[in-house]
């Protein structure tokens, strides 16, 4: 029995310890911590629904716009403001820019190094890669020849900056399994990907002003007023993105999966997945119905067992247990609003070993992310989903429908693609409707609210997954906030029954040769693209009791 | 001139490793072609490679340590858009980025080793980002079973400068607002409170514009020149060419908040219009940068631009977290906003009123005397009733100085109730 430790793990957000007994070569136990605490839902007490959405999305500056709208939404509920026609499209724009965004960057810039060497490029045939990548009938955009000779320079100079310390020669050299050519290719998609995830940002900051944190989302719509130019200028840029998605990302994962195909025998987590829908849907506004907003939204709501079966969201199924982490008591909580006091202990994975809280939906762990909602689409039947998840199966060499053959760590990381060109194509048919919109003559962006007290929450979805934002406001002002982050869920430490969270039971039984490199544990947890930064979270409503909140200078004259 | 020798210079320096800013593609093939250089190299690279070196005792790229403390990742993904040069010229041509926990392609000890060899070499650059926090004597931030404080006064030690990128890291920023739950506060602070010398570089911004961590990093790593950087920075160790003017003097709506033209709804017809957004709360008459001018994501947009007043998010007073943009801003799109002494919340307009006795001891403590009275350095000072909301009484969203019979009718016509008294005491929401 050996451990093995990767900490801190690095191509994520946020900072992430995972600690894993070793037998036998295999994981046989795994802890999962989250090494950050910060305490946003205390900040915002007491403030303004309207200063939350700016503040919330700070928590983290890969998917801001997500927790901005996630807020948004909370704050409309509680307000009673349904948002108008071009309010929805404009927000599904940001929206989708930001999945754009984050998709080609976890793939390319954070998960593909697990796989690709590009020091390993070196010794690469630039015509036969050329060859290769028409062969794989994947795009090629760059000079490859000017590429190569660009990393012969670097690896000349000798230091290798991002690279240093790097797992290429783990598992005795044989982890990292392509050609030179391949990984030439894939090198050049990885500077590529640099350039596009730019792109799909500067799509945020035209709608948003800048990006990471987007300025024009506000409860009630968008302060974002569209010009011909602006609209020019999305355009464009929306169908660069879409081209290069369309002509790489698919046909890479197809190269990943013909070298990795170990790689889809394990990772495959706890089995059960939540999605809360993201880009509210055709056919505005719904009425009061939440459950048919979810259900309509493009990429909709779901709940799905273990046999993939369907059922609609129950906000009081959401459970929090502290047990294992660093807050006062054992408690299981229901949401929403409930008191939380954080208190550091020590490390202890026989005991408590996390900042992050352990969410439970009807008392069991469950999987968030971009494989949840793809799950959920499929089985609410999404035409574009069900086509394009059947094609890929049958690509990997699975029966069409049959959705465990994504259950593993390179399933995770495949199936987000098919996600990544869905909203890809989405962003063209928005800004078309934007435009029709406004050529019929709406101008509306903006609802004042009529009342400014009430409750509501935002069940949303972060690149990452499920997102969960509800809010208590008296007279414009916060008295209880509560956040519930698609991480919290993957990166759940042991609940009260004693089960292990998703992330912990995807790392049980991933091979492990070499207990200093873990390379197959670093790329099961790559696949759930963890986000810590936004996982570790606390609640507390004002009359709490660790800290006095308002008192009236007033009241003691 | 001056800006121009710049520009030679570093495009000089590019080009002797034959490579330009923003053609290092083509041009790479071209000296590719003229050297015959082939895979017949590549047993000298790979031998170049076994060779390779961490630190700084070799090699021509300047090293970078990248640490993240209490972050949410923003300023590195900000960094991740920079395009003059790009990101992937800035890490594989000008600087070895050693250890960054989002682009390092080693995990785990692998990084840590790589980092602690790049410090055990010396002559490098750390860049901080993100708030340090001292919460349970700082566990509130874990990184390889170790507090985050000790990671940042270890590697701040041997660096040739510490830049404490964005405002989390000059201040605490939103993570120092009340009640600042994990203790946190800006770098500068933290490495005098722990007796570390260090020269701390502070680049405010929530996230930091790339384009100004650039401009740091071109005097240090281009330049090779320290000293033009010590020469740029003001009385807060800010770049003092970047955040030395206020938004507000340099906004392309400024000529509509001469001419008294302004957006009192978001998303509304004089918004369409890009009229001045000064009702709205916009912070740039007192916030410090130079957004307008340099803009945001390949000089795409900026938040005023957008249609999005400035929330202030360069406030950052590296002395005091106390003193971060989110307390300092709030309520954002308001005129007047509520000042937080401690526990208690109230309007600033009111204190000169309720300045004596409890009130004024709690404000000398808390040090906000100075700023009360408008004398201190650093952070916004508190606003008088601009001239032209006070002629347009009717237009004005400020709502200043109201009686409690009008805050009474006000809050009947917002929300259909009266608000209850403690709240119209308080100023709360005016």
């Amino acid at each position: 029995m050996t451990r093995s430790v990767i900490d801190p793990i690095t191509r994520i957000e946020g900072h992430l310890r995972v600690e894993m007994e070793v037998q036998n070569g295999k994981v046989a136990d795994a802890w999962v911590s989250g090494g950050c605490f910060r305490g946003m839902e205390l900040v915002v007490q007491g403030r303004t629904p309207e200063d939350a959405a700016q503040i919330v999305e700070r928590i983290c500056g890969v998917c801001p716009v997500s927790h901005a709208h996630a807020s948004s939404i909370a704050g409309e509920k509680a307000y009673g403001i349904t948002i108008s026609n071009n309010a929805r499209i404009i927000r599904n724009l940001l929206e989708g820019a930001q999945f754009l965004h984050s998709n080609i960057l976890w793939m390319y810039n954070l998960a593909a190094l697990d796989y690709v060497n590009p020091l390993n490029a070196l010794t690469a045939n630039v015509a036969d890669a050329i060859d290769l990548a028409q062969a794989a009938g994947t795009s090629m955009h760059s000079d490859l020849g000017a590429l190569h000779k660009k990393l012969a320079a670097f690896a000349k100079n000798g230091q290798l900056s991002i690279f240093s310390g790097n797992w290429f020669e783990a598992d005795e050299g044989t982890a990292y399994k392509m050609t030179p050519e391949a990984d030439l290719i894939c090198t050049a998609h990885y500077l590529e990907a640099l350039k596009m995830q730019a792109r799909a940002s500067e799509v945020s900051a035209l709608l948003g002003g800048k990006m990471p944190h987007v300025m024009t989302s506000v409860p009630g719509g968008t302060m974002w007023v569209p010009t011909e130019q602006k609209l020019d200028d999305l355009k464009a840029m929306v169908d660069e993105i879409y081209n290069w998605v369309a002509e790489t990302m698919l046909p890479d994962t197809m190269v990943l999966a013909t070298y990795y195909p170990n790689v889809l025998e394990f990772g495959k987590g706890c089995g059960r997945y939540i999605a809360w829908g993201v880009f509210e849907g055709p056919g505005w506004p719904y009425g009061d119905n939440y459950i048919d907003q979810m259900k309509n939204r493009y990429l909709p709501m779901a709940v799905l067992d273990e046999q993939f079966k369907v059922s609609d969201v129950e906000e009081s199924l959401i459970d929090e247990y502290m047990g294992r982490s660093w807050y006062k008591g054992t408690e299981t909580y229901q949401s929403p609003y409930f008191v939380t006091e954080p208190d550091f202990t020590e490390y202890d994975v026989n005991d408590r070993y996390t900042w992050v809280k352990c969410p439970t939906y009807d008392g069991k762990p469950m999987e968030a992310g971009s494989m949840a909602r793809i799950f959920a689409a499929y089985q609410r039947k999404v035409p574009f989903i069900v086509e394009n998840v059947d094609k890929l199966l049958v690509a990997l060499g699975a029966k069409p429908g049959d959705l465990t053959a994504f259950q593993s760590t390179l399933g995770r990381t495949a199936i987000r693609q098919i996600e990544t060109l869905y909203v890809a194509g989405l962003m063209r048919e928005w800004v078309t409707e934007l435009m029709e919109a406004l050529a019929s003559g709406d101008s509306e962006y903006f609802r004042e609210p009529k009342t400014i007290t009430g409750e509501g929450t935002g069940f949303w979805e972060a690149p990452r997954g499920a997102l969960y934002h509800s809010e208590k406001v008296k007279d414009g002002k916060i008295e209880g906030y509560q956040i519930i982050i698609p991480s919290t869920w993957n990166l759940a430490p042991i609940n009260g029954a004693g089960d292990h969270g998703p992330l912990e039971q995807a790392l049980i039984g991933v091979p492990v040769e070499d207990i200093e490199m873990p390379i197959n544990a670093l790329r099961t947890v790559h696949s759930f693209d963890p986000c810590t930064a936004c996982a570790v979270h606390v609640s507390e409503p004002a009359t709490g009791k660790h800290f006095e909140t308002v008192t009236s200078p007033w009241g003691v004259k | 001139m001056e800006n121009q020798a710049t520009i030679t210079e570093f495009d000089s320096i590019l080009a002797s490793r034959g490579v330009t800013r923003r053609d290092f593609m083509k041009l790479a093939g071209a000296v590719a072609v003229a050297a015959g250089l082939s895979e017949l190299a590549a047993p000298r690279v790979a031998q170049a490679l076994e060779e390779s070196v961490i630190g700084a005792t070799k090699g021509d790229l300047y090293p970078v340590i990248w640490i993240e403390g209490a972050s949410c990742t923003g300023c590195t993904e900000s960094f991740a858009q920079i395009e003059t040069p790009d990101v992937a010229t800035v890490v594989l041509d000008l600087i070895s980025l050693n250890y960054s926990e989002t682009l390092s392609a080693a995990a785990g000890h692998s990084v840590e080793e790589a980092k602690a060899q790049t410090i055990e070499a010396g002559n490098y650059i750390l860049v901080y980002e993100g708030a340090v926090l001292e919460g349970w004597g700082g566990n509130a931030l874990r990184v390889a079973g170790e507090v985050g404080t000790a990671a940042l006064v270890d590697a701040a030690k041997s660096a040739n400068a510490v830049v404490a990128l964005g405002s989390c890291a000059v201040n605490g920023g939103w993570c120092a607002a009340h009640p600042n739950p994990s203790n946190a506060m800006g770098v500068q602070e933290y490495l005098k409170k722990a007796g570390v010398e260090a020269t701390v570089v502070n680049v405010p911004g929530c996230p930091a514009n790339p384009e100004w961590l650039m401009s740091v990093l071109v005097d240090v790593v281009v330049m090779k020149d320290p000293s033009l950087l010590l020469a740029r920075l003001n009385d807060m160790a800010m770049p003092n060419d970047i955040f030395g003017q206020t938004i507000h003097d340099n906004c392309e709506r400024r000529g509509h908040f001469e001419n008294g033209e302004f957006v009192y709804e978001f998303g509304s017809e004089e918004e369409a219009k890009g009229y001045c957004l000064y009702p709205l709360g916009c912070r740039g008459p007192q916030t410090k940068s130079n957004c307008g001018v340099i803009l945001w994501n390949n000089r795409r947009s900026w938040c005023v631009q957008a249609g999005a007043p400035c929330i202030g998010c360069c406030e950052a007073n590296p002395n005091n977290p106390g003193q971060n943009w989110v307390e300092v801003n709030t309520p954002f799109y308001k005129r007047h906003r509520d000042l937080r002494i401690g526990d208690w919340t109230f309007q600033p307009g009111t204190i000169a009123l309720a300045l004596t006795g409890l009130v004024a001891a709690a404000l000398v403590v808390h040090g906000f005397g100075m700023k009360v009275s408008g004398r201190m350095d650093g952070g916004a000072d508190f606003e008088k009733i601009r001239k032209w909301d006070e002629k347009h009484p009717d237009k004005s969203i400020g709502k200043y100085d109201l009686t409690r019979e009008e805050k009474a009718e006000l809050a009947e016509k917002n929300c259909g109730h009266a608000v209850p008294e403690d709240d119209s005491e308080k100023g709360g929401q005016a």
